[in-house]
């Protein structure tokens, strides 16, 4: 990962030793993290990991317990201005006014940041121009389609040109077609050098856009790596057989151990469903092998497949506990 | 210094400029504080205003009593809506993005105070128009309708930055909805906006007496008929200054705070 640091060696975000209580419940316990300059970092977890605190913490909206986190070398407890001054932030919701036009937001924002309004207002239609918005400009932003609420949201966390974005499951609740677009504005701005963090809960995105990947559980980063890594611990795709008969379930994973030689406990079952999951590092060969050795049991088989590893199944193999 | 606070002034005119463009675009909106204190002006003076209610010093109509009074409880009435619209900024998506941008945190609250001012201002001239249709004078010239127009707009603003506090106090917009009209009311009625301070229950007087819309409204009357007191002025800027410095400070502080 050394290529992602910058020039200068500062690193564009910074967390060492995070912690955050709410109330009872502690979001991040001694959270360390790092995302070099220029690289598009995945945080992958499920609900409740602490992703949401985290970002929150980047843009200066939540204060840590303790630990410390830098943006670009700024301190975002002591220093919250200059961060604000670098950072663009698209949260969870829509930070828009339903109510304005889609360029009033834009320039409204663009002129808070500090730009001169005629400046905010070429902006504000340049952006516009890259998203695909600009019919839509002269209208309340409560009369647009989810998608294009989330594209105008991220150009209006774009409108101070900054050099972090952190993006909070930026594609939580589109359609592919939108989601497919906002990953194209991303890799757009990525060519651009922009170092971008963003959370998700889909394994498959963090894996086929991000350079980095940080697994989030429960207040820490469990594992981080490029998705190559990280996939070859969890295996590339799964195995899943379903037995005719559930009630061997357990005989035929014991045996399907024994004949492909991998630890008992690389097999996953779930006993009422008959459902044999298991990493398939070699894809199809792996399959042929499954196949095989069940034959050779003489254990009847319903449906035999492979698929992409679920979250669930990343947790497992990368945690050692389930999501 | 010079910076921040060029900072604040850009920045709540930004967000005034903000305020009054939804205003605009949703004119459904002014019906609260524009046209319901029209209607109920009508009203008070329909029902009320024949009544022969002993005067004070100075022996005017009741009409001439009655409708400074009514001036200064419909800016009581319409403060609430500070506190709300501010409410409704802190639940949406648009406070954390506020929040993270370098902008002066204070100018959301200031500016939503200044849209606000605006709103008192044409509120009392609307009240004013249609109360000299219902022929109320202001005998004291355009330097009086000036005066009221201020009195309003201090009032106004002094109960606003109060609704501001208490709704970000109490946090939630449903119930603040439920609440933030209760002390509104009540200062609205506990005064002398319907009768002078000595006809209201023995108990009520001390409260109605020290209460602003009374000192406001009082003030109003002076304005209208001939010269204020010292002693109106300054109960006036007192309360004016204390609400807006001190609610008005907790209000700034409040949305300040991080999580």
């Amino acid at each position: 990962m050394d290529e992602l640091i910058s020039s200068d060696g500062t690193p564009a975000i910074q967390a060492t030793g995070v912690i955050k209580a709410f109330g009872a419940v502690t979001a991040l316990r001694g959270l360390d993290l790092t995302v070099g300059s220029g690289a598009l970092a995945a945080l992958l977890g499920p609900n409740g990991a602490g992703k949401t605190t985290l970002v929150r913490i980047i843009a200066t909206l939540t204060r840590p317990d303790a630990g410390r986190v830098r943006v670009l070398g700024y301190d975002v407890a002591a220093q919250p201005a200059q961060v604000r001054a670098r950072i663009g932030l698209t949260g969870q919701y829509a930070g828009l006014d339903e109510e304005l036009h889609g360029r009033d937001n834009l320039v409204l924002i663009g002129r808070l940041t500090g730009l001169p309004r005629r400046q905010a207002c070429e902006q504000a239609a340049e952006l516009a121009a890259t998203f695909g918005l600009g019919d839509a400009m002269d209208r309340a932003v409560r009369t647009y389609s989810g998608g294009m609420r989330r594209r105008l949201d991220l150009a209006a966390s774009l409108m101070s040109r900054p050099a972090v974005l952190v993006l909070d499951e930026p594609t939580t609740g589109l359609d592919p077609a939108s989601r497919q677009q906002l990953w194209g504005a991303l890799a757009g701005l990525r060519a651009e050098g922009t170092t971008m963090l963003l959370t998700t809960q889909y394994l498959e995105e963090a894996d086929r856009f991000a350079d980095v990947v940080h697994v989030l559980d429960r207040g820490l980063i469990v594992a981080s790596g490029t998705p190559a890594q990280l996939k070859a611990r969890v295996g590339d795709r799964v195995a899943e057989i379903r037995l005719t008969d559930p009630a061997g379930t357990v005989t035929a994973a014991l045996a399907l151990a024994r004949r492909l030689a991998v630890p008992p406990g690389e097999i996953r079952t779930e006993v009422g469903a008959g459902r044999l999951t298991l990493a398939a590092r070699d894809g199809t060969a792996t399959l042929l092998a499954v196949a095989a050795a069940l034959q050779a049991d003489g254990i009847g088989v319903e449906d035999l497949r492979l698929r992409q590893p679920s979250l669930d199944e990343a947790f497992l193999a990368l945690t050692g506990v389930a999501a | 210094m010079t910076a921040a606070s060029g900072r604040l002034a850009r920045d709540t005119g930004l967000m005034a400029g903000r305020q009054l463009r939804v205003l605009r675009m949703n004119p459904g909106r002014l019906i609260y504080p524009l046209v319901q204190p029209l209607v109920l002006l009508v009203l008070f003076v329909s029902v009320l205003g024949n009544l022969a209610i002993t005067q004070q010093a100075g022996g005017g109509s009741y009409r001439e009593f009655l409708i400074p009074g009514v001036i200064i409880q419909n800016a009581a009435l319409t403060a609430p809506t500070t506190g709300l619209a501010l409410l409704r900024d802190a639940g949406s998506g648009l406070a954390d993005r506020f929040r993270s941008l370098p902008m002066s945190r204070a100018a959301v609250v200031i500016g939503r105070l200044a849209s606000d001012a605006v709103i008192f201002a044409v509120q009392a001239i609307l009240l004013l128009g249609a109360a000299a249709l219902l022929g109320f004078r202001i005998r004291t010239g355009l330097a009086g309708i000036a005066g009221v127009v201020a009195v309003a707009v201090a009032a106004g603003l002094a109960f606003a930055a109060t609704s501001a506090w208490l709704a970000l106090l109490i946090k939630d917009a449903e119930t603040a909805e439920r609440i933030l009209f209760f002390p509104a009311i009540a200062i609205a009625f506990v005064s002398s906006a319907f009768a002078p301070v000595g006809e209201l229950a023995a108990w009520m007087q001390p409260i109605a007496r020290a209460n602003p819309v009374t000192v406001a409204a009082g003030l109003v009357r002076s304005l209208a008929s001939g010269t204020p007191t010292v002693s109106q002025l300054l109960q006036l800027a007192c309360w004016v200054a204390a609400l807006l410095l001190v609610p008005g400070f907790l209000a700034v502080r409040r949305w300040q705070a991080p999580a």
